[in-house]
C-alpha cells in the first residue's frame, strides 16, 4: 500500500508540465525613499504604532526611561540579544522595575512575561515601506517578551533599517532562519466586530519603536 | 460546543433559499455593504500606492504558475528543509487522513486543549469535530472564529468570518461563554473581553494548530499572516505546533515569498503587511529563549492533486486574499452561508466543487453573472470566470443537468438554428401573450414570473426581422415604430 | 473612385424579438456614419445563452449558423456588447476541433465590432448635437468594459452629441443579468439590479444608457420612472436626429 506521500508525489510528478516551470528573475525593489526613517515613522504610525526618533543610545535610554515612568512599569522582561540590548545593565540603570532579562535571569520567564507590564526587544531589522520590525528567536529572545505584555517597546538602530520586503530579502542573503521570525508593523488589532478598528486584542496593545542613530545605508535600486 | 463546520453542499435551489435569507436581512446587508466596501476602497488605496503594482502581478502569477508547474520537487524540498529544521512533516490524502493525524498528535501528548488561529484549511477538513470527538477541548482564538464557534456557525466570509454578527449579538455571545453578564456591549469592552478569556486558554494549550499561508520551499518555513497576535500565541506558547496547509501553498524561494506578501495583506484588507507576519522554521532550538518543542506540519491534498494538468490548474495558485469576495456582486448580496462551504464568493465557486464534488456544489457555478469582476482584482489572475463556465459545460456534459432543462436548451436552438420556425413561433407567442401585456412588459403575477420581482418585457409587436422586410426608410420620427420605443 | 462603404447588421436575438427599435436606430446611426447597411435575413442569436449555460453543442450549433450567415460579407457590426464578445472571444475556441469553421470564426472575429466600437474607431463619426440633449447617467456593462474595454467610446459618443454625462457610483458593478441567471436565481439577480438601479438613481439623471440590450431589459424590469432605461443607439440616434 502506498503511502500518502508517495501517492500526493507520484500524483504531481506525473503531471505532464504544461508551463514554464522556470522562475522569473527576482523583482527589484522599486522603492526609493529618500529618507527611510521618515517613512518608517509615517507608516507605523498609520498602523497605531508609535515612533520615537532620536539621536543616539544615550538619548534612546532616557526616552525608555521616561516611558518606563509615564506608564507606571512595575515588571519588565527585556531580551538580552541582540545589540544593543546587552550593552546596558538595565537593572542598574532603571532600579525602579522588577527585570528579568530573558537568557540570564532567574525565574520562569513564561509566568514573568505573563504578568510583565513592558516587554522590551531589539530588532535585527526594520522595513521603512511598512513600518515593520524584524524580531529573532534565539538565545537570550524570548517571542513572549514581545508578545505578552500589553507594552512593546523596540529598541532599534537606525542603520538596520532597510527600503522594503524585498530589499530585506536580498539584504539576508543566505542567513539561516532561526527557528522564529516575525516582522511586526503594529500594536495588535481587530476589526472582526462590526468592522471597527480595536487594538490589542491578542497582542500588545502599544507598539513604541525607539529608532536611535544611524545614517542612511547607501540605496540602489536592486540591493 | 459543537460545530456545523462541514461542508454542506449548495444546489442551485439551496444556494437561492439560503440567499434569500441574507438578501431580506437588512441589517445583514448593511453589514455585508460596509465590509466589503471598506476592504475595496483599502485595496485599492494601497495598490495605488505600490509602485508597480500591474508589474508585481505578473511577477507573482510567473511564481505560482511555475512553482506548480514542478509542485512535487518543491514540495520534497519543503520537506527536506523542514525536517533538517526539526520539524516534522505529514502528508494527508484527504480529510480525514488530515484529522485523523492532528487527533493522533493530541493523542498522543496528552492534550486536552488546543488554541486554533484561524484557518481555512482546518475548516475544509473539519478539525474541530474530529478533535472534541477524540477528546480535545478546540478554542479558535482569531476573534472573528471565536465569536462563530460560539455561535455555532460556519465562517461568512474568508477574511472576516464574523461580518455578520452585530456587538449586542456578540455580547450575548460572551455573557454565555462567560456565564456572567458584561458591563455593556461597546467595542472596547468586548475586546478586553476576548483578550481577557482567550488569554487563558493561551497560556493553557496543550497545543497549538495554524494553517499556513506560505510554505517557503528554500528554507523549511511556514509564514502565517495574522492582526490580532493569535498567530504568535498559538504557535509560541504550547508545547506542540501543528501547522495544516494546503500542498498548493508553496513558495520556493524568499523572494518568491516576498511578492507573494507584498500583494497578500494589500489585495486583502489594504494593509502593507499584517501586523504580525511570523516565519516558523522547525521547533525551538535548544538555546532558545522560549518557543514549542514539537512541530509538525500537515501537507493537505484533499482533491488538489487532481488539478495540475486539467484545465482548472490555475485555480491552485489562489493565494486565499479574498478580494474577489468583497468584489463579487453575488456575494455581496447572497452572503457567505449561500455557498454552503468553508470558502465562498467566487473562489468557493469554483474550488468547493473542485475539492468537494460537483454533484454536491452544482449551485455554486451558476451563482455567478460571470460579470469578470473577480477576474480584475485577483492579485494572480486567476481565470475564475473561465472556470465556472467550464464546469457549467461539465454539468451538462457529465449529465448532471436536469432533464427538463436539456430540452428546453436543446428545443430553443433547434427553433433558433430554423428561421422559418422561429418566426412561426415567434408569431405564435406574440398573440399568446396579448392577454397579459401592458406597455410592453408581461404583466404575471409574481408567483408565476420566473423573474420573480423583476418585469419580464414583452414580445415586441412585429420582429425587427419584419421591421426590416417592411422597410427602414430615411430618418423621420413619423416612420418610426412607435411600440416599445422607450416606451415604459 | 470611392467604393460605398458598406456594413452587416447583426441585430441579436434579443433586439430582434422583444427591442427592435434598437435595430432600427442602430440602422439609421450607421447610415448617417456614411455606411449602407445590410441585414443577412439567416440571422437569429449568436449562441451565447447556450454556451454561458454550458450547453456547448447548441452553442457551436449557432455560432455555425452565425458564421455561415457573416462570414463572406462586410464588417459586421452588433448594438451588443455581450454578442460582440461571444464572437470575438469564443467562436474560435469553441469551434477549434473544426477547422474550416475555426478559420472562418477567427476572421469573422476580427471584423465583427460593437457599435459604439465601430462608430467612433472605425467610422471616426462625430456626432452632431441638437438641441434638448438629456443628462444621462451611463452602465459600463461588463461584456462592453471588462471584456472588450470599451468604456471611452459610449461616453466620448454621448459627450459630443450633446448629453450632459453623470457618472453614476460603480458604473462597472454588474447588473445581475447575466443571461440565464437573472431566471435561474431571480433573488439574488434581482437585488443586484434594484442597488445598481438605485446608485442610477442616485444620480438624478433622465436617461440611464446601456450598450447591452440584455441589462437593458434587466435594468427596466426594475427601475421606476426616472431614469428611463434606453439603449446607447436609441438615445443617440434621438438627439443626432437631423
Amino acid at each position: 500500500m502506498t503511502s500518502a506521500r508517495d501517492e500526493i508525489l507520484g500524483r504531481l510528478h506525473e503531471r505532464p508540465v504544461n508551463g514554464e516551470d522556470q522562475l522569473p528573475p527576482p523583482w527589484q525593489s522599486r522603492r526609493q525613499f529618500p529618507d527611510l526613517a521618515a517613512r518608517f515613522e509615517e507608516a507605523l504610525t498609520a498602523a497605531k504604532g508609535e515612533v520615537k526618533r532620536v539621536a543616539d543610545l544615550p538619548a534612546a535610554l532616557e526616552e525608555i526611561g521616561r516611558l518606563l515612568s509615564s506608564l507606571d512599569a512595575e515588571r519588565v522582561v527585556i531580551n538580552g540579544a541582540p545589540a544593543p540590548l546587552d550593552e546596558v545593565t538595565w537593572e542598574e540603570r532603571f532600579p525602579g522595575c522588577r527585570w528579568h532579562i530573558a537568557g540570564q535571569s532567574e525565574g520562569a520567564l513564561r509566568a514573568f512575561c505573563a504578568e510583565a507590564d513592558v516587554g522590551i526587544s531589539s530588532a535585527d531589522a526594520a522595513l521603512a515601506e511598512t513600518g515593520s520590525i524584524v524580531v529573532q528567536s534565539g538565545p537570550g529572545r524570548s517571542r513572549l517578551a514581545t508578545l505578552l505584555p500589553p507594552v512593546h517597546i523596540a529598541l532599534v538602530p537606525g542603520e538596520r533599517l532597510t527600503a522594503d520586503l524585498f530589499t530585506w530579502v536580498a539584504g539576508r542573503g543566505e542567513a539561516e532562519f532561526p527557528a522564529n521570525l516575525v516582522l511586526i508593523s503594529g500594536p495588535s488589532k481587530t476589526a472582526d466586530i462590526e468592522q471597527t478598528l480595536a487594538i490589542g486584542v491578542h497582542g500588545p496593545k502599544r507598539l513604541i519603536v525607539i529608532l536611535y542613530g544611524g545614517k542612511q545605508p547607501h540605496f540602489t535600486i536592486g540591493q | 460546543m459543537s460545530n456545523e463546520r462541514v461542508p454542506t453542499g449548495a444546489s442551485v435551489a439551496e444556494f437561492r433559499q439560503r440567499a434569500k435569507v441574507a438578501i431580506e436581512d437588512v441589517r445583514l446587508q448593511e453589514a455585508l455593504e460596509g465590509a466589503t466596501g471598506r476592504f475595496r476602497t483599502a485595496r485599492e488605496l494601497a495598490l495605488a500606492e505600490l509602485p508597480g503594482a500591474p508589474a508585481l502581478r505578473d511577477h507573482l502569477k510567473e511564481i505560482r504558475a511555475a512553482t506548480l508547474a514542478a509542485l512535487a520537487g518543491h514540495l520534497e524540498r519543503f520537506e527536506a528543509n523542514a525536517q533538517a529544521a526539526g520539524a516534522h512533516v505529514h502528508w494527508a490524502r484527504d480529510a480525514a487522513e488530515a484529522r485523523e493525524i492532528v487527533t493522533e498528535i493530541a493523542r498522543t501528548h496528552g492534550v486536552s486543549l488546543a488554541t486554533k488561529s484561524k484557518s481555512m484549511a482546518t475548516e475544509e477538513i473539519a478539525l474541530n469535530e474530529a478533535l472534541q470527538a477524540a477528546g480535545v477541548e478546540p478554542v479558535e482564538t482569531d476573534l472573528g472564529e471565536w465569536i462563530i464557534q460560539l455561535a455555532e456557525e460556519p465562517p461568512y466570509h474568508i477574511i472576516a468570518p464574523a461580518i455578520h454578527k452585530t456587538r449586542d449579538q456578540v455580547a450575548a455571545l460572551f455573557e454565555a461563554e462567560q456565564g456572567a453578564p458584561l458591563p455593556s456591549d461597546d467595542i472596547p469592552v468586548l475586546t478586553e473581553q476576548a483578550r481577557r478569556r482567550l488569554r487563558q486558554r493561551f497560556l493553557a494549550a496543550g497545543m497549538g494548530i495554524s494553517g499556513g499561508n506560505i510554505a517557503v520551499a528554500e528554507t523549511g518555513s511556514v509564514v502565517l499572516v495574522t492582526n490580532e497576535g493569535n498567530g504568535r500565541m498559538v504557535t509560541s506558547l504550547p508545547p506542540v505546533h501543528v501547522a495544516v496547509i494546503g500542498i498548493e501553498k508553496v513558495a520556493p524561494t524568499w523572494e518568491a515569498a516576498a511578492a507573494w506578501l507584498a500583494l497578500l495583506a494589500r489585495s486583502a484588507t489594504g494593509q502593507p503587511l499584517s501586523i504580525y507576519t511570523s516565519v516558523i522554521t522547525g521547533p525551538a532550538r535548544p538555546e532558545d529563549a522560549d518557543g514549542p518543542e514539537e512541530v509538525h506540519i500537515v501537507l493537505l491534498d484533499n482533491g488538489r492533486s487532481r488539478l495540475p494538468g486539467t484545465n482548472y490548474e490555475e485555480v491552485l495558485q489562489c493565494i486565499r486574499c479574498g478580494a474577489c469576495v468583497n468584489i463579487c456582486p453575488v456575494y455581496r448580496e447572497a452572503g457567505g452561508h449561500a455557498y454552503g462551504s468553508p470558502y465562498s464568493g467566487p473562489i468557493g465557486a469554483v474550488i468547493s466543487p473542485l475539492l468537494f464534488g460537483l454533484e454536491a456544489y452544482g449551485g455554486l457555478p451558476h451563482a455567478s453573472s460571470l460579470c469578470g469582476a473577480c477576474l480584475d482584482v485577483c492579485p494572480v489572475r486567476i481565470d475564475l470566470p473561465r472556470m465556472l463556465l467550464d464546469l457549467r459545460a461539465d454539468e451538462v456534459e457529465t449529465g448532471l443537468t436536469s432533464r427538463p432543462e436539456q430540452m428546453i436548451e436543446g428545443a430553443a436552438a433547434f427553433i433558433l438554428d430554423h428561421e422559418r420556425l422561429l418566426a412561426a413561433v415567434r408569431g405564435t407567442l406574440s398573440r399568446l401573450q396579448i392577454p397579459v401585456v401592458a406597455e410592453g412588459r408581461l404583466r404575471i403575477p409574481e408567483s408565476l414570473n420566473p423573474a420573480g420581482k423583476r418585469q419580464l418585457p414583452a414580445l415586441a409587436e412585429k420582429s425587427f426581422h419584419q421591421l426590416w422586410a417592411e422597410g427602414i426608410g430615411d430618418v423621420d420620427p413619423a416612420d418610426e415604430p412607435a411600440d416599445n420605443h422607450g416606451k415604459r | 473612385m470611392e467604393e460605398q462603404k458598406e456594413v452587416a447588421l447583426f441585430a441579436t436575438c434579443i433586439v430582434d424579438q422583444i427591442m427592435p427599435e434598437v435595430g432600427v436606430a442602430t440602422v439609421h446611426l450607421l447610415r448617417r456614419a456614411g455606411y449602407e447597411v445590410t441585414f443577412p435575413a439567416g440571422q437569429t442569436c449568436c449562441g451565447q445563452p447556450f454556451f454561458n449555460s454550458g450547453f456547448r453543442e447548441q452553442a457551436r450549433r449557432l455560432a455555425r449558423r452565425t458564421i455561415d450567415v457573416f462570414a463572406g460579407g462586410p464588417p459586421v457590426v452588433l448594438p451588443s456588447g455581450s454578442c460582440t464578445t461571444m464572437i470575438r472571444t469564443e467562436y474560435a475556441e469553441l469551434l477549434a476541433d473544426e477547422p474550416n469553421y475555426h478559420y472562418r470564426a477567427r476572421r469573422l472575429a476580427a471584423k465583427s465590432y460593437e457599435l459604439s466600437e465601430f462608430l467612433v474607431q472605425e467610422a471616426g463619426w462625430k456626432p452632431e448635437a441638437n438641441t434638448g440633449a438629456p443628462t444621462v447617467t451611463y452602465h459600463d456593462s461588463c461584456h462592453m468594459c471588462r471584456m472588450l474595454g470599451l468604456g471611452n467610446e459610449p461616453r466620448q459618443l454621448l459627450d459630443q452629441a450633446g448629453c450632459n454625462v453623470v457618472e453614476m457610483a460603480e458604473s462597472d458593478r454588474c447588473c445581475g443579468f447575466g443571461g440565464v441567471f437573472s431566471i435561474r436565481m431571480p433573488e439574488v439577480s434581482n437585488a443586484m439590479t434594484a442597488d445598481k438601479v438605485c446608485q442610477a438613481e442616485d444620480t438624478a439623471a433622465e436617461w440611464l444608457v446601456t450598450a447591452d440590450p440584455g441589462c437593458l431589459m434587466q435594468m427596466r424590469g426594475l427601475a421606476g420612472e426616472r431614469p428611463q432605461v434606453s439603449h446607447l443607439a436609441v438615445v443617440l440616434e434621438e438627439v443626432t436626429r437631423p
